[in-house]
């Protein structure tokens, strides 16, 4: 009895060792444990035995099951750590890497810009890009005859129909369909015949400002440029401005930022001046209210641009502004 | 407008330096782009006396010069042939750098020491070109250093960008005005005196007739008798040279002093040429020509106003002279014209003939009416003391409607009103008037010279720029923060953004303006040109996103960027009428090129293909919650590649296209790789983006899902199986995907193998697999008779 026992644990022992690979074990097991293994048949033949020594041999086969049951788990645990420790990854290797897309570093500060604007309570609006000679000249009182449209080489399309050189149409048209108060940006493309070098692009963007309401003063004008000059550059950021001269503000303004780069104390990029040019500003002029049907006896405003590829080439430090049009991938990524 | 800091103290006594002027005139509105000294400053130059001048042994042409100084004597090689013993000379001893940028060092010059360098004026930078050393004309000091000697004639020419409205500052006597009421200080008078030295009176030699007073309201004249030509003394040319004026002879030099000076532009014409010593002032006709002083045949536009003598014109009305009356070498007697011309006339004349002149630039900006008088008399007086002329009694002015000065309301409320200031009417007068304004019983009287002043916005302007902006208030909105809302438009376009960027695409910004080469191909009809564009490479308005986005693509693979997935949102230009402005809408579009997965070292490479663009499409839309689109075959956009394009229709609409880019367009943009892009035009799809979306339940109860593969014609297209599979399904089929698409063994010629996967699933119950094998084999044997189809085994 006590022989078939041993015989058993060692053919298990014996063809145990002789196993090299994970998936020889699932044979063991059948051969030893499973239905119609060696065990099973051996609890079988339990009948061809005498009665007495049944309950012994029974138990025997018990523990011997239990035994190799608890061996073979080993086996399988052994075998998987030799497989694991076979496949290990080479965790250096890089991994999969998906294409990934980006905002367009231009894009990126114009979103900037308009948010703070809204923060400051403007809405903004749109207009087109190609545009009336009324709207882009007229309305804004500037005439034929005006030697400011020097100051502005437009692209024509027909003698009448222009591509726009400043976002100020859109003012037009806001005045002419909403009564104020009125309280907008503008944001867009504008137009100029400029031959293109690091500093000039035919094409360019600007963000427009108009404020009309009873009441509105230059000094709501200053405060603003001041308040989104420290939300875009800082708290430290000092404005200034000088007269200037545009047909459609009088009095007219130009504002320039203290310089982000040196705070002010100058250096190349300001031309040792302390000072960065950043656009023009001013009072609505009368003659434009009246083109666009508000009475300018009751209403005061005030209008602003400023140019978003400037700004940009401020905040990013580029000093190219044609790189912003070529979209070179390796210009993209680094937003 | 070029001026120099000297010749505005002729005007002025202001104790500022030349920094503080221009700080001061920048802040009023007179941008000083720059201040440059006009001797460059340099050290180390000091004075030395030659004591001794040898022939050098080795060469002819050089001279070994004993150079003492305070510090001692040093041996100089010379090259100058006006090198002479006992001369007081500018020596750089070695160490010393001269302003021209070079270092002196100790060298042998064919053989013989030498130990610095005798300068001239050319290496000082003083002049251009100089012929030999600069000897000093008088003793000196020995070793004071030159620099300081020249410091005490040092002056600064100021460069300003005057604005078009201030045609009254393009003159130093005009900025001279600025500075007085800048720093407080009185404006000195112009010495307009002349001194008529002929009995004879002018009215006796000339006769002036306008006939054009509309054009020119004001022509005076004065005869200038034996004039003789010859260069004007240093002093003029140097100031002219300072200012950028090239100097010419002393009757051309002083027309162009006195422009400089006054602003004033003048004429002079050679009498003898003028017939019958006579002037008309009139108008042109169409098809009028004439010959400039420059020799050039000008066309005349209509409506200019022409000098002419008793037979022919003889000048353009304050733009430019003509050839035939010009002073020459051979001139004696001088016809000076100094008139006012209408700033319009003369901008409109200017601008047609494409010529601009110091003249027209001044008369279109508006001159000073009474200001003729004053540059004729200032000029005929430079021309006797500077040409030794002889000047006729008196002057022919006719002036048939003198112009009045402006009035102005005197509103000191509502200049405070416009600048949120409480200035008292006495500051207010104070500042007006310190520009030459004067202030009566309610009113401004506006002087001639500031044509730009005529309402009371331009009043507070003045106050303002003269009380200088940053002293202005300032509201404090810093504190301030509100949240406006995004209007519709914005909201839609940064959605539209948001799920372009989801989907890995880099967002492009391109031209608008393009090549007509590169914008015909995808205009609808013509593309829209622009008359007077930048340059061939930006004729024409894109009338489409690709327009722009391929010369990207082109210029990224040049450079070998070779994987590139790009999109752009903007303004396409389309359909045009020439009588109102052109439809632009806004469009969105991407294109993609090069492999499907990044490079990596377990990714096989493949490269973009069809299916790619349109995934990138289907999930996009998607995302647009667009209700009924259909994507369909679509051939009729020639840019994309036939056979590989299609559209999307919404109701009857076509609102985009999708595919391959045609080959050949691509080949336009010297791209030779495969290009696949997609454009949609954003103002037609808006309208069908459903925002308000209502919140579907998740299903409770699990799915089936049943797979089958039928053999079908290969010329039966897969959506109209999926289509009908969908439509005849049942109302418990929830989806049918295209699993696999097979052709090739086992398959029989001509037939193609479509794989579908069925989806079944109830809001209500779990299903039982009998009823979804029911289901699933009722819509198999439709559709096999449907399609005469058979079953792939």
């Amino acid at each position: 009895m006590n022989t078939i026992i041993d015989k058993i644990r060692s053919e298990f022992h014996r063809e145990a060792n002789a196993i090299k690979d994970l998936k020889d074990l699932e044979p063991l097991r059948v051969k030893f444990l499973g239905r119609k293994g060696l065990l099973s048949t051996s609890f079988d033949r339990i009948s061809e035995l005498p009665k007495e020594q049944r309950p012994l041999f029974g138990k025997a086969l018990n523990e011997l099951k239990k035994e190799l049951e608890n061996e073979y788990q080993n086996l399988i645990k052994q075998f998987k750590a030799k497989e694991e420790q076979k496949r290990k990854l080479d965790l250096t290797l890089p991994g999969r890497r998906p294409f990934i897309g980006g905002k367009h570093p231009l894009l990126i500060v114009a979103d900037e810009i308009k948010d703070i604007f809204r923060s400051l309570g403007f809405s903004i609006e749109d207009g087109p890009e190609i545009e009336n000679d009324f709207f882009n000249f007229e309305a804004l009182n500037i005439p034929k005859t005006h030697p400011a449209r020097d100051m502005q080489d437009t692209l024509y399309v027909t003698d009448d129909i222009l591509l726009r050189t400043h976002t100020s149409p859109v003012q037009i048209r806001v005045m002419q369909r909403q009564k104020p108060p009125i309280q907008m940006i503008a944001p867009g493309r504008v137009y100029r015949r400029d031959t293109p070098d690091a500093s000039h692009s035919p094409f360019f963007h600007q963000v427009e400002g108009l404020v009309v309401d009873e009441g509105i003063t230059f000094a709501d004008l200053k405060g603003i440029i001041q308040a989104f000059a420290h939300r875009m550059f800082g708290e430290d950021v000092k404005v200034r401005f000088r007269p200037s001269f545009f047909p459609f503000t009088e009095p007219s303004a130009e504002y320039d930022f203290s310089c982000v780069f040196c705070k002010g104390r100058g250096c190349r990029v300001c031309k040792n001046t302390g000072w960065m040019e950043i656009s023009g500003a001013g009072m609505v002029h009368p003659n434009v209210f009246k083109a666009a049907g508000i009475d300018p006896e009751t209403y005061t405003g005030y209008a602003f641009g400023m140019g978003i590829d400037r700004i940009a080439m401020i905040k990013y430090n580029i000093n190219d502004i044609r790189i912003f049009f070529e979209n070179d991938v390796r210009f993209l990524n680094q937003f | 407008m070029k001026v120099t800091y000297r010749w505005l103290k002729e005007f002025v006594d202001f104790s500022e330096t030349p920094d503080e002027l221009a700080e001061l005139l920048t802040e009023a509105g007179l941008e000083v782009e720059e201040v440059t000294p006009l001797v460059q400053p340099f050290s180390g130059i000091i004075v030395g006396k030659v004591e001794q001048v040898q022939k050098h042994p080795n060469a002819d042409k050089l001279s070994v010069c004993q150079v003492r100084t305070d510090k001692g004597t040093f041996q100089v090689i010379c090259g100058a042939p006006n090198v002479k013993e006992g001369q007081f000379v500018p020596f750089a001893a070695v160490g010393a750098e001269l302003p021209i940028g070079m270092k002196i060092k100790r060298a042998k010059i064919r053989g013989v020491e030498s130990l610095g360098m005798i300068c001239s004026k050319e290496e000082l930078g003083l002049e251009t070109h100089s012929e030999g050393i600069w000897a000093f004309d008088r003793e000196l000091p020995l070793g004071k250093d030159v620099y300081e000697l020249l410091e005490a004639d040092q002056d600064w020419v100021f460069d300003i960008a005057v604005t078009p409205n201030r045609g009254d500052c393009l003159s130093v006597y005009g900025i001279a005005r600025e500075v007085a009421a800048l720093t407080g200080n009185k404006l000195k008078p112009l010495n307009s005196e002349v001194e008529e030295s002929l009995e004879t009176k002018i009215d006796e030699i000339v006769k002036i007739h306008i006939h054009d007073p509309e054009g020119c309201p004001r022509y005076a004249a004065r005869v200038i008798r034996d004039v003789k030509i010859s260069p004007s003394p240093d002093w003029m040319q140097r100031k002219l040279e300072a200012v950028g004026l090239r100097p010419i002879n002393n009757i051309v030099d002083i027309t162009n002093y006195v422009l400089v000076e006054l602003g004033h532009p003048l004429h002079a014409f050679d009498l003898r040429q003028i017939e019958g010593s006579e002037i008309h002032v009139r108008s042109s006709e169409a098809g009028d020509r004439f010959v400039t002083l420059d020799d050039k045949e000008r066309l005349l536009p209509e409506n200019t106003v022409m000098i002419c003598d008793a037979a022919k014109p003889v000048a353009i009305g304050g733009i430019m002279g003509g050839q035939n009356s010009e002073v020459s070498g051979q001139t004696k007697d001088v016809l000076l014209e100094s008139a006012y011309f209408k700033p319009e006339r003369i901008a409109m004349s200017s601008k047609k003939l494409g010529l601009s002149t110091d003249a027209s630039q001044r008369f279109e900006r508006g001159a000073d009416p009474e200001n003729v008088i004053r540059a004729l008399n200032r000029a005929a007086a430079l021309m006797a003391e500077l040409a030794g002329a002889k000047i006729a009694k008196g002057i022919c002015d006719v002036y048939p409607s003198p112009l009045k000065e402006k009035e102005i309301p005197f509103k000191a409320d509502k200049i405070n009103r416009l600048l949120g200031t409480r200035f008292s009417e006495e500051l207010i007068k104070e500042k007006l008037t310190s520009i030459q304004l004067k202030v009566n019983e309610g009113k401004v009287i506006v002087p001639t010279f500031r044509h730009d002043l005529s309402i009371a916005e331009d009043l507070a302007e003045e106050v303002a720029r003269l009380v200088n902006y940053s002293n202005l208030p300032a509201k404090d909105f810093t504190t301030i923060f509100y949240d406006m809302p995004q209007s519709d438009h914005e909201k839609r376009i940064q959605y539209l953004r948001t799920e372009l960027l989801a989907l890995g695409l880099q967002e492009i910004f391109c031209q608008s303006m393009v090549k007509y080469e590169e914008a015909e191909p995808f205009a609808e009809s013509a593309p829209i040109r622009i008359k007077n564009p930048v340059s061939d490479d930006m004729a024409c308005m894109r009338p489409s996103l690709f327009s722009g986005m391929l010369k990207a693509v082109s210029y990224n693979l040049n450079r070998n960027n070779r994987d590139l997935r790009f999109f752009e949102i903007g303004r396409i230009f389309t359909s045009f009428d020439r009588e109102n402005i052109p439809t632009q809408p806004y469009a969105v579009a991407a294109v993609i090129t090069g492999r499907r997965d990044l490079p990596n070292w377990n990714v096989p490479e493949e490269f973009v293909d069809f299916y790619d663009i349109k995934g990138y499409l289907e999930t996009f839309l998607q995302k647009l919650f667009l209700d009924n689109y259909k994507i369909i075959l679509y051939d009729n956009a020639r840019y994309m590649a036939a056979g590989e394009s299609v559209a999307v229709r919404i109701d009857d609409e076509i609102v985009g296209v999708c595919g391959r880019l045609n080959p050949e367009v691509c080949g336009i943009f010297d791209i030779e790789r495969a290009v696949y892009g997609f454009e949609l035009n954003v103002d037609q799809l808006q309208k069908y983006m459903i925002f308000d979306r209502q919140f579907q339940p998740i299903p409770k109860f699990p799915y089936s899902e049943r797979d089958i593969a039928f053999l079908l014609d290969e010329d039966i297209l897969a959506a109209d199986v999926v289509e009908y599979v969908r439509k005849n399904g049942g109302s418990l089929l929830k989806s049918v995907e295209i699993f696999d698409v097979y052709q090739g063994e086992n398959i029989p010629e001509g037939k193609r193998s479509l794989g579908l996967r069925l989806r079944y699933q109830s809001t209500e119950r779990t299903l039982s697999d009998q009823e979804v094998d029911k289901y699933f084999q009722q819509i198999i044997n439709k559709t096999t008779k449907h399609f005469s189809a058979s079953l792939r085994k």
